[in-house]
């Protein structure tokens, strides 16, 4: 089942003297539990494509329809709520709250979907014990090593069973340990819950371990292969 | 909402060091604005008693011309009706006939223009009561040398004798203060400087032809109890007004100014002197408190009695417009200064919170990018803006409040030079605070408006945030 087309994507950027096609004509399907790789050199538009996906900036041009809404249409509020219920975000630097605890930043998703505090904690508990944090509930992003914040990102990205998860180069400030943990980690979330990840990377590690590999240059897609995981 | 409370909590000590020194800066604003307004008012306060309870009363009844012209063409006749009417009026204390003039004093060589208050020496003890006022100790070059030459004293207590040379004082407290002794010297040597310095002095009978001069007046004169000056002046409807008075007592008034030109003596003598039989120039009405809604009710109360018309009733404001306006812009004045202390305070604020958004901005940009609606996110950093300046506002109130408390209830009485400064200026050397009123919770309003001003600044860079170049940092 599709969860994600994108058709005839274009994004311009006019605010420099020279006009930039950051995303030029990007047409894409995503099906339900693909764990994809969009890779690229710097500066070919991985970032802006996740971002457009997202829903975290708008094409100039062409669709993104996401379970049959069209981002364009939808209002700032309203996009921010489509985002909370159907987008999971694992950012580079993991971004959590640094003043709530693993518990309560995964909790804080669900807070915003207004779950019960029942619901919230059953939750949160289930999946940061899944990305094996199941003893550090209570401590803070700054009591954490940075492979354990990315796990904590992971399941708050989770949190709200969003139709995709979107992760923009999650492995880049992770050691190696770390990074092969990680995706054992989103694997298993990948087959267990069928969940769909998209990741921009530049880790080859990552890479091996994706079903699709989408290669981006100067804005366009240049191939779209399917492989085997290793 | 408990939520939004405890995330705003927590940032709020995310910088600890940051938070402490901002609400300290609140703190010290509010605890310092609390204490100077206090003061200001309490002493405000104290003159206005002072002024009441020595001269105008709360409000006085007179002819309507009196005012602007204080003659006693303008006077009218006491009669005991009127009177009764008047205290049967609510709230109202007690009524006191004054005759007041102006006339000129002469002893020797020496001359001054004056002005007469003729009273009734036992009813005017539930007013101004000037038998409290009586100077019951001087210290004199005489009493300094006495007590030098009797050898009783020690030298420090000595000096500390000289330094109070030329004042007097109407009571025992007054001058233990003055001398500021420590308890031992003040038991053991009080009794011997009371010896040097206590004067004798007297108060008016009923029907007394005598007077009352004032300190300064008395010492510019230079007549004491027992001497007699001459009064000239001008009586009712032109008469000439001319005799002699012998001087029964002394009184120290607390405004200086008051005390370099009364002289009091009975209302009977009055009459005689200015050739005024039967008439007064204002009853004085004294009411239960000095509050300016009380005033006012009782002064409409009080007009709508009399049934003279040319005779109105005036409020102690209208009496003093000069003090009122003097009160008025010196109060205006402290307003400024606290206003140039929140606005110095403002921007201490302001600097933690462009630093807050600076460095939040990446943290708005992913909250919101993870499903934050940006008003509760507004709410959130509201929260913590009311958070910061409500930690300093309660912490400034709650100091603030012994020190108001016991300094209302013990003021600070001024001594040596500043005492005399302010003496000279007018005002009495006492400095009470005022009791807990709007002044005390205007301050919650100001800093509620201080923050809600530094708030605007966040809430419009949330409400213009753009997830993108947020995340970028």
């Amino acid at each position: 089942m599709k969860v994600l087309e994108l058709t005839h994507v274009n994004k311009i950027y006019n605010s420099t003297e020279v006009k930039v096609h950051a995303v030029n004509e990007v047409t894409l399907d995503f099906m339900e539990a693909e764990f994809t790789c969009i890779v690229g050199p710097s500066g070919s538009g991985k970032t802006t494509l996740l971002n457009l996906i997202g829903g975290l900036d708008m094409p100039t041009s062409g669709e993104i329809v996401i379970g049959g809404t069209n981002l364009s249409k939808l209002k700032s509020s309203q996009l921010i709520d489509f985002r909370l219920n159907n987008i999971g975000f694992v950012f580079q630097s993991y971004n959590l709250i640094p003043v709530l605890t693993s518990l309560e930043n995964v909790e804080f998703i669900l807070l915003l979907q207004k779950k019960t505090k029942a619901e919230r904690q059953q939750r949160a508990i289930e999946l940061l014990t899944q990305v094996g944090l199941g003893d550090k509930l209570h401590k803070r992003p700054g009591e954490l090593s940075g492979g354990e914040q990315q796990r904590v990102a992971v399941a708050r990205a989770l949190a709200s069973r969003p139709r995709f998860i979107l992760a923009d180069e999650p492995t880049a400030n992770l050691d190696t340990k770390s990074t092969e943990n990680l995706l054992e980690i989103m694997e298993k979330l990948n087959h267990e819950e069928s969940m769909t990840f998209i990741f921009s990377t530049h880790d080859a590690r990552v890479v091996n371990k994706a079903h699709r590999v989408i290669t981006i240059e100067d804005g366009g897609v240049k191939s779209d292969l399917v492989q085997q995981p290793h | 909402m408990k939520e939004e409370f405890k995330i705003a909590w927590r940032n709020l000590w995310r910088n600890r060091r940051r938070t402490l020194i901002t609400s300290a800066s609140v703190f010290f604003a509010v605890f310092f604005a609390v204490i100077m307004r206090s003061y200001q008012l309490g002493s405000y306060d104290h003159m206005i008693n002072n002024f009441i309870e020595s001269f105008t009363g709360s409000l006085q009844v007179q002819h309507e011309k009196y005012q602007d012209n204080p003659l006693l063409d303008y006077s009218f006749d006491y009669t005991d009706s009127t009177e009764a009417a008047i205290l049967g009026v609510e709230d109202v204390v007690s009524v006191t006939p004054h005759l007041e003039s102006f006339t000129l004093v002469s002893s020797g060589t020496l001359t001054k223009g004056v002005a007469v208050i003729a009273i009734d020496p036992v009813r005017e003890k539930n007013f101004s009561d000037p038998e409290t006022k009586l100077v019951k100790y001087r210290i004199t070059e005489d009493a300094v040398k006495g007590l030098n030459d009797s050898g009783t004293v020690p030298e420090d207590v000595l000096e500390k004798v000289k330094g109070n040379l030329g004042r007097a004082y109407s009571s025992l407290a007054r001058l233990e203060l003055e001398l500021d002794l420590d308890n031992d010297d003040g038991e053991r040597f009080i009794p011997e400087i009371l010896k040097w310095t206590e004067v004798p002095n007297g108060y008016l009978a009923q029907d007394d032809d005598g007077i009352l001069v004032s300190d300064r007046l008395a010492s510019y004169l230079k007549v004491g109890v027992g001497d007699s000056v001459i009064l000239m002046g001008q009586g009712y409807h032109g008469v000439s007004a001319n005799g002699i008075f012998p001087v029964r007592g002394i009184i120290k008034m607390p405004s200086p100014d008051i005390d370099n030109k009364l002289i009091i003596m009975t209302i009977p003598a009055a009459q005689k002197f200015f050739d005024a039989e039967g008439k007064i120039t204002s009853l004085v009405v004294n009411l239960t408190d000095q509050s300016n809604r009380l005033i006012k009710t009782a002064k409409s109360r009080i007009n709508l009695l009399l049934k003279d018309k040319s005779i109105t009733a005036r409020t102690w404001y209208e009496l003093n417009p000069i003090l009122y306006q003097q009160i008025q812009g010196d109060s205006q004045s402290g307003v400024a200064m606290l206003g140039i202390l929140y606005f110095i305070i403002f921007f201490g604020i302001f600097g933690t919170v462009l630093m807050m958004v600076s460095e939040r901005k990446r943290e708005f940009g992913v909250l919101v990018a993870i499903g934050m609606q940006r008003n509760k996110l507004k709410r959130i950093v509201t929260t913590e803006m009311m958070l910061l300046g409500a930690i300093g506002l309660v912490f400034g109130l709650l100091a603030s409040v012994p020190l108001i408390m016991y300094f209302h209830y013990f003021p600070i009485i001024l001594k040596g030079d500043l005492a005399n400064m302010m003496e000279d200026w007018g005002w009495d050397a006492v400095m009470p605070t005022a009791w807990f009123g709007p002044y005390f919770y205007w301050q919650a309003v100001v800093v509620g408006l201080m923050v809600v001003l530094a708030t605007i600044y966040p809430l419009r860079k949330i409400g213009r945030l753009k997830e993108i170049e947020a995340l970028k940092g």
